[in-house]
């Protein structure tokens, strides 16, 4: 019988090693399998996420290094054709999907609650079941490239080429049902982002008070929650027509191909802005580090990421200028294109501004983000050309765009995640990276991008299109791509020195103290590696700034090292949604199977419609019921059901 | 001054333990949650008028829609949000039966809305692959029908908790959780039967 809710005033203490001791016996996982598969800790789960999308990030770098290979020269003959489609097609989807958005939820899940001052996120076992369903989609996209029958249809995989009638293998199947899988994971992850910042923000981070990392993250998960089921609806419907013969995008039974885009690309841009706008936020929290002063128009910054995040999700035609569209509406879209010019560029002015007014300490986390401002505007002003109808219909599907596309993804999103490695190592691991490898890697990833991608511009320009396995020798674009190869080739070398510097530090690198950067934000308020528990006492927060405080001169001071203990089990405060005042205790969840077995069940349940094996889909899915059920009990640890 | 006051209101100060209050994360997940589904509906939606737009034959191709059973539906569903409403209110004053007794009406309402559906596919003239109205028309409802499914077993199971003692006055968040989903439940069914049974009665053709 479960009593009314107890009500308890938490102690006021300054930790001592007792309460560590204590609560690290509560918080730490058993060092056993089921430890290692129950975990919920979402320090834990956010360093799988960065491993695992870096290794999927290899996996895309390597098919990239082929497709170089077989470009260096005209009428080479390392790749044939039909391998040629999938690699590029299976680079941008894995790049897309598998490395560039986990990569972020890695960097969110460690940092969100450390930042926040809080101990765990809104929902601990959905956190774990987000990254195994990433696991297992990501395994699902990659099962039929095993044996030559990865999707090769692009990574947009339109109609007609993509309907069963062209393309009657299983690739585009493991594709449709896979993003579909991949969607589960994105959104879950969605949802927990949001409710973790409404309700376990530290006492006292009021709207006003929250750092900028956060500011990015929430903005682009908030855009995730209406984009993805777009393009899980346009797979599902896909899947549909080539699986049961519906007629969705066929022509002469009513349907229509465009359709296919239209739904695409409303999710398909607002994804750009989901996986740049996170990674422009890890710029915008780490470089006033470097450069010793707070982010300039902190406010202004803010609010051009939402602004951003909501005209993304009005300009989605510029994909499709070429379809033959009406006039009036590649007018509209052509224009909304312009204006989204406008929120990007204040980031850009807040950055340049913060260095200019600043101290800058040339670290090698300092060169990376300041290297994402310089190729921001060049994919920038790559894509506001793209925005021009007329100068669209010239470019689209040549290398151009491909130039575009890679200033964009790898300028906002590789060299902002490889930056914001380096800023918060010492947090991860306890130790510092060598900064003497991090010069070789930063300058020779620096070099080796521009060098390969800044020549597809003018191969593009000169008419080279996008997506062809080969070219002949008169066409007079062999130099070019041999530069570009050239340049891809450092550019992995460099990465390839990132993840030596990685692996060397982690064991041997210096020992980092709490705050090894003096940076102002509450994760650095703890010890490095940060421990099991987080913070041993809930801290007060009384600016955006606290542990620059006393320099800045700000009239409010936070308190950090006392504070309410909550130490009964796994326990944090829950507070409002915009001044984030304390009004309860919140019980949360610790070790268990349940997200596992809930991820594998929809793993089978995949298979299953993959196979035609409708009785395992059913079986599973039936199955989910009680696992559902067991998840969600009410039980005392989750603070459904109180004992006095 | 005014930080002061607010300083005065924070911790320490008697907090309730668990899932008490309103909004909890469980709250605001299901919130998440029905934003999410409620994207998937407005771009089936959009699908349909988008195809629609672009045909030349008369949409629906079959002719106008039967209302004998999707009229009945609407209105028992309309009725069932008053239903889930008071168990709502109810379970705050700590009527656990009147609680019950209300998930359950909602429950059987969102049995008897399946079983209506059902009957109208029966009566429909054509397939899912009979062209692309129809392909539409049998997702939207499929779809549909999925959710209400899936909101009849979460209310069985919150019937089940509270069976068990598990849902009380103080702790009643997952009965307004559920009921958050059950009112999402039937506000889309009211723009699908606008947009797939009423439009074509009031559009000409």
């Amino acid at each position: 019988m479960a009593a009314n809710p107890t009500y308890r005033t938490p102690v006021i203490a300054t930790p001592d090693e007792a309460l560590r001791h204590k609560l690290e016996s509560i918080w730490s996982d058993p060092h056993n399998l089921h430890g290692w598969f129950g975990t919920t800790d979402h320090k834990k789960i956010g360093k799988r996420y960065l491993v695992t999308a870096f290794v999927f990030l290899v996996a895309g770098g390597v098919e990239a290094l082929g497709m170089r290979l077989q470009l260096a020269q005209p009428n080479e003959h390392l790749l044939s054709p039909g391998l040629y489609n999938q690699f590029f097609s299976m680079h941008g989807m894995t790049m897309i999907f598998l490395y560039a958005l986990p990569i972020l939820s890695g960097f969110s899940n460690y940092l969100w609650p450390l930042i926040l001052g809080t101990r765990d996120m809104a929902f601990p076992r959905l956190n774990a079941f987000t990254y195994w369903v990433f696991v297992l989609a990501g395994i699902f996209l990659y099962i039929g490239f095993w044996n030559a029958k990865g999707t090769d249809v692009g990574w947009f995989n339109y109609v007609p080429l993509a309907n069963r009638t062209y393309d009657p293998d299983w690739n585009v199947d493991i594709y449709s049902l896979g993003m579909i899988f991949l969607g589960i994971s994105t959104t879950a992850g969605a949802v927990n982002f949001i409710a973790t910042m409404f309700r376990t923000r530290a006492p006292g981070m009021s709207i006003s008070r929250v750092p900028i990392m956060i500011w990015g993250t929430l903005v682009a998960n908030v855009g995730i929650l209406f984009a993805v089921p777009a393009v899980s609806l346009d797979f599902m419907l896909l899947w549909l027509d080539r699986r049961f013969g519906t007629q969705f995008f066929n022509t002469s039974a009513g349907g229509r191909p465009l359709l296919w885009q239209h739904l695409f690309w409303i999710f398909g841009h607002p994804w750009v802005y989901a996986i740049v706008l996170p990674a422009m936020s890890i710029v915008s929290q780490g470089l006033p580090v470097y450069c010793r002063r707070p982010l300039v128009a902190h406010s202004a910054v803010v609010l051009a990421t939402i602004l951003t995040m909501v005209l993304g999700f009005g300009v989605w035609v510029h994909h499709m200028f070429a379809t033959g569209l009406p006039v009036i509406a590649m007018g509209y879209f052509a224009a909304a294109s312009f204006v989204i010019v406008i929120p990007s560029a204040v980031s850009v002015f807040a950055w340049v501004a913060t260095i200019w007014t600043g101290r800058p300490v040339f670290t090698t986390a300092f060169k990376f983000f300041a290297a994402e401002i310089v190729l921001f505007v060049i994919g920038g002003v790559s894509g506001f050309m793209t925005a021009s109808v007329p100068l669209d219909l010239q470019l689209t599907d040549t290398y151009f765009v491909v130039a575009h596309i890679h200033y964009v993804l790898i300028g906002i999103n590789v060299f902002p995640v490889v930056g914001g490695i380096y800023h918060w190592f010492p947090k991860m691991t306890g130790r510092m990276m060598s900064e003497r490898l991090g010069r070789w890697n930063f300058w020779l990833m620096f070099i080796g991008f521009n060098l390969g991608f800044f020549p597809m511009h003018i191969s593009g320009l000169e008419g080279m299109p996008r997506r062809i396995y080969t070219y002949p020798a008169d066409m007079g674009w062999g130099d070019l791509n041999l530069v570009t190869t050239i340049g891809s080739f450092v550019f992995a070398v460099g990465v390839l020195l990132f993840v030596i510097n990685v692996v060397r530090s982690r064991f041997v690198g210096e020992k980092a103290p709490p705050n090894p950067w003096d940076a102002p934000t509450l994760e650095w308020a703890t010890e490095s590696p940060a421990p099991s528990y987080n913070f041993a006492v809930t801290p007060r927060v009384a600016s955006l700034h606290p542990l620059w405080e006393e320099r800045l001169g700000e009239s409010g001071r936070s308190t950090l090292d006392e504070g309410p203990v909550l130490d009964h089990e796994h326990e944090m405060p829950g507070t409002t949604g915009l001044d984030a005042e304390p009004d309860v205790i919140l019980k949360m969840p610790s070790l268990s199977l349940a997200p596992l077995a809930m991820a594998l069940l929809i793993a089978g349940t995949f298979v299953g419609l993959l196979m035609a094996m409708w009785w395992v889909a059913a079986g599973c899915m039936l199955a989910m019921i009680p696992a559902l059920l067991w998840w969600l009990w009410p039980r005392h640890e989750t603070g459904w059901a109180v004992r006095a | 001054m005014n930080t002061i006051a607010r300083e005065a209101r924070s911790l320490p100060r008697p907090l309730p333990v668990g899932q008490a209050g309103r909004r909890t994360p469980g709250w605001w997940g299901m919130l998440c949650l029905i934003g999410t589904e409620a994207a998937i509906f407005a771009y089936l939606i959009f699908s349909y008028f988008y195809l629609q737009s672009q045909t030349s034959q008369p949409w629906p191709p079959t002719g106008l829609p039967p209302l004998r059973f999707s009229a009945p539906s609407t209105a028992i569903l309309l009725i069932s949000v008053v239903a889930v409403w008071w168990a709502d209110s109810r379970v705050r004053l700590g009527r656990i039966a009147m609680t019950y007794a209300w998930l359950a009406v909602t429950a059987l309402i969102g049995i008897a809305y399946v079983v209506l559906q059902c009957f109208d596919w029966h009566a429909e003239p054509f397939l899912a692959n009979s062209g692309a109205h129809a392909s539409l028309f049998y997702a939207i409802t499929a779809f549909h029908v999925l959710h209400a499914a899936t909101g009849v077993l979460m209310l069985a199971a919150v019937i089940l908790w509270t069976a068990l003692g598990h849902v009380t006055a103080e702790r009643h968040n997952a009965v307004t959780i559920v009921a958050l989903y059950w009112y999402f439940v039937v506000a889309t069914w009211i723009a699908v039967f606008i947009t797939l049974y009423l439009l074509p009665w009031i559009t000409p053709h």
